[in-house]
């Protein structure tokens, strides 16, 4: 390639480089609105902007042995049609454990536990019996769940319309999810109670009532009736028990049949949820509230009881949920009503929440370490080489641009130890130009001309240089492998800053050194 | 006359000094070692699982230690919480650490909301009350929370990310170089690394993803520096074939010695602009490369050429010569690929 064109190249890759850099400096809106910047760029890490990294837990196991419970009522059902005695069954940590009543029900078991087609024998010991589900299924129901889950979440957090706007929520693994939301939207606790919200909204028509749960209970010396139980009302504020209401067990309709929630208000202008049921769970609601009229009738959400309105006159599709909420409370209970039930409870496993006035004091120190290392380096450079210097240092921005300009290309992430990588990277790319600087000055010691030093420095450099960065880069990559969150950031920083120096000490510098003193006969060079 | 930080024609002897640079290494190896099991590796909450939070409180309010933790161990029933300021003097801020389990929530609140989990209330909007109420105006700045399944995971991915990274790297040496090169580069970077660790399990510094992160940018450095003076050795073995092995690594080490100290000059320069001004973050990140840089430069220098020497006298003789044939074409093969 001739010189011109070299020239031409690098000039031209540059600045392309740079544009993308520079258009990082530009808000956003402006960028979006102007038709010569890119739309979009390096993206900023949650450490560095503020915001909410969660990687949340899903409870798979609940959900394996929900479907064994469930496969414990079918063949609890065949069993009884075929006429044998029921045995005592229970659903533990992923084993559905049976007690046959007597050995010679034992094959009768067997039979209906292969009809079932999910389960594979673990154990027989006499007449215990004990089933997991096979493998196929297992894997199919835990699949299920997640997808479930991650569906809910979706629906609740980075819903495009009605979510928190740039929020994620993406699988993480075989059974997490990775929610991410950024600063200054919505408060820690708020987010919180939208993410573990189970989401399970019940109606039971309430049997009996008291202040609070001791109270209700000394009613009922005997024990409570059959298929009942106890819900409390708790005061938002202060979370004490309110009231307590005694409710079926079973709910008489659930959440499942709900088609639209939404935030409204009543007369007196206190925020409340109005809902709307699909046409079959109309029906349900219709006739319960048509048999139950006079009677209170008890919303659950999460086994609290939210309010126990009385039932005026018979109710189909539409209702409301009130209770003592903020406006803020009321809409988010919308969301989540309107996302569905999570099957499963989730857990917070894993937390990095950062405000944003503290990611933007990591910014600003970043920044300002990369600027004093820059210059510290460039003016040691150019002390030290004089003009060989200035083109290590022409080399080093041309470098930082490249970095940048190309993280800014794939829409990277930015992190604060992506920070730390460049600024390391800012002192390691002067090495290779330090390599090749000395190579040439041992040579122009050999008594070479400064042309012939410079083309012998070069080539002898040039494996050196390759063997030394091609180390850190395993490092590097195999660091992005292994590493989680921020710590990628730096990783990606560091093994794009190895490819970008090099590129820049044997592309860039040499090419500086063609320029001048290129064929020119010198004395001596500035080196 | 240009300025150098080695003059031309400098022959220190480095290699006559490898017994004193042994004793020192080995010294420093013994402490680190010894300090290490008995000290204890401190694990960060990224390994050991955990809770970090930062608090800032308005000016003026009077926020000590002792009375953060008063209010931890009191009202919130914390187990074992670490309090320390954190940051500038001046900034009122404090790091708390504690091993809870931000989910296992509730304690300090009303005794009837005992419930495990009851949503939307958890130990950091408790910790944050709790301590506005006893202490002045805060603000959360920062919540880390690692469950025990997460951190124990963090853990293996990092000891596979060492393992993993130091095989990559001694199949490229023996690769690239010659198998007798990289038990050297091998015994220089696991010099470097126990006495970082062991330098930072003395001053009592925490481990976690961030030192992690140092310490393979420390593996992939050492290694830098060492292949560098390799190269150089392996290019003089074959251009004075006559020479004693000594002379030849020490020629080597001093010929390449002044881009050594360039080179950790300027990552050192960079490094200690991170180190005061990066923040509190990044410094103990800072801090560990810092250490490693200049571990990682005396070991090439005084450990990497010596144990080469010493190899060779041990296992190379009679078979030093032919072996020496077979770099020869190597490079010459090299020589020609990186013309062409």
């Amino acid at each position: 390639m001739s010189l011109r064109w070299r020239l031409g190249s690098v000039i031209a890759l540059v600045l392309l480089f740079g544009w993308l850099t520079v258009a990082n400096f530009i808000p956003k809106a402006d960028r979006l609105e102007s038709n010569w910047l890119p739309d979009d760029g390096l993206r900023l890490g949650l450490d560095l902007q503020g915001g909410i990294h969660w990687v949340v837990g899903v409870d798979l196991p609940t959900a394996v042995d929900r479907e064994l419970d469930f496969v414990r009522k079918n063949i609890s059902d065949s069993l009884e049609e075929n006429g044998t005695s029921v045995p005592s069954m229970e659903a533990v940590s992923g084993v559905l454990v049976i007690h046959a009543a007597s050995p010679d029900d034992v094959s009768a078991i067997e039979d209906a536990a292969d009809d079932s087609g999910v389960l594979r024998s673990a154990d027989i010991d006499g007449t215990t019996l004990r089933y997991e589900l096979t493998s196929d299924w297992e894997a199919e129901i835990r699949e299920r769940t997640m997808l479930q889950v991650l569906e809910v979440l979706r629906r609740r957090i980075d819903d495009p319309v009605r979510g928190i706007p740039d929020s994620v929520v993406t699988r993480q693994g075989a059974d997490r999810v990775l929610v991410q939301i950024p600063g200054g939207q919505i408060d820690r606790t708020r987010a919180r109670k939208l993410l573990k919200s189970t989401g399970f909204l019940e109606f039971k028509i309430v049997q009996d009532q008291d202040v609070n749960e001791d109270l209700l209970l000394a009613r009922y010396p005997e024990g409570l009736p059959p298929e009942t139980m106890v819900s409390v009302e708790r005061d938002s504020e202060t979370q004490r028990v309110s009231a307590a209401f005694l409710v079926p067990k079973s709910p008489d309709i659930t959440g499942d049949f709900l088609e639209d929630a939404r935030v409204g208000f009543d007369q007196q202008q206190r925020p409340l949820v109005n809902f709307r049921f699909n046409p079959e769970g109309g029906d349900i609601f219709g006739t319960l509230t048509e048999e139950n009229i006079g009677k209170p009738l008890a919303i659950v959400l999460d086994e609290n009881v939210y309010s126990a309105p009385t039932v005026n006159s018979k109710i189909t599709t539409r209702g409301q949920i009130t209770g003592r909420f903020t406006s803020q409370e009321a809409a988010d209970l919308a969301v989540v009503l309107r996302a569905g039930a999570l099957s499963v409870p989730v857990v917070i496993e894993e937390e990095r929440s950062i405000g944003p006035a503290l990611g933007q004091d990591s910014i600003d120190s970043g920044v300002a370490a990369s600027i004093v290392g820059l210059v510290l380096i460039l003016f040691f450079a150019i002390g030290y080489y004089r003009l060989s210097g200035v083109y290590a240092g022409i080399a080093l921005l041309c470098n930082l641009v490249l970095l940048v300009g190309l993280m800014s290309l794939f829409d990277a992430t930015l992190t604060l130890p992506g920070i730390a990588g460049l600024v390391l990277t800012v002192g390691m790319a002067v090495d290779a130009n330090v390599i090749i600087f000395e190579r040439i000055r041992e040579e122009l010691r050999g008594n070479r001309s400064p042309r012939a030093a410079i083309a012998t420095g070069f080539n002898k450099a040039l494996w050196t240089v390759l063997d030394a960065n091609i180390t850190t880069l395993i490092t590097a990559v195999i660091l992005f492998q292994f590493g989680t969150g921020p710590i990628k950031g730096f990783a990606v920083t560091l093994s794009v800053g190895i490819l970008t120096s090099v590129f820049t000490a044997l592309v860039v510098t040499r090419l500086l050194f063609h320029l001048y003193p290129g064929d020119r006969q010198v004395a001596a060079l500035s080196i | 006359m240009p300025w150098e930080i080695v003059k031309p024609g400098t022959h220190i002897d480095f290699i006559g000094k490898r017994h004193i640079a042994a004793a020192v290494s080995g010294l420093l190896i013994l402490a680190s070692l010894i300090a290490i099991p008995i000290q204890g590796v401190k694990l960060g909450i990224d390994f050991a699982g955990g809770t970090e939070v930062q608090l800032k409180f308005a000016p003026g309010v009077d926020a000590s230690d002792g009375a953060i933790r008063e209010v931890l161990t009191g009202a919130l029933e914390i187990a074992e919480p670490s309090v320390v300021r954190y940051g500038e003097e001046d900034h009122n801020e404090f790091l708390v650490k504690f091993p809870g389990n931000i989910n296992e929530a509730l304690t300090g609140s009303e005794p009837e909301a005992g419930d495990a989990d009851v949503v939307g209330t958890d130990l950091i909007v408790n910790l944050g009350r709790a301590i506005e109420g006893a202490v002045g105006t805060v603000s959360i700045e920062r919540v880390e929370f690692v469950g025990p399944r997460v951190g124990k995971e963090l853990r293996s991915d990092g000891l596979q990310a060492l393992l993993y990274a130091s095989i990559a790297i001694l199949i490229y040496i023996a690769f690239r170089f010659n198998t007798r090169y990289a038990p050297g580069a091998i015994v220089a970077v696991i010099h470097d690394l126990t006495i970082t660790a062991g330098i930072f399990v003395i001053l009592g510094m925490e481990f976690d993803l961030r030192i992690l992160a140092a310490m393979l940018a420390i593996l992939g450095y050492s290694l830098n520096d060492t292949i560098i003076i390799y190269d150089r050795i392996r290019e003089n073995m074959e251009l004075h074939t006559s020479l004693d092995l000594p002379v030849v690594l020490n020629e080597s080490v001093n010929q390449t010695l002044s881009r050594t100290i360039l080179t950790s000059g300027t990552t050192l320069l960079a490094l200690t602009s991170l180190y005061f001004l990066g923040g509190a973050v990044i410094q103990p990140f800072a801090f560990a490369m810092i250490l490693g840089v200049i571990v990682g430069t005396y070991s090439s220098v005084f450990i990497a050429a010596p144990v080469l020497l010493w190899l060779e006298r041990r296992y190379g003789k009679g078979a030093a010569h032919d072996r020496a044939e077979a770099d020869k074409k190597k490079k010459a093969r090299e020589q020609r690929k990186s013309r062409g």
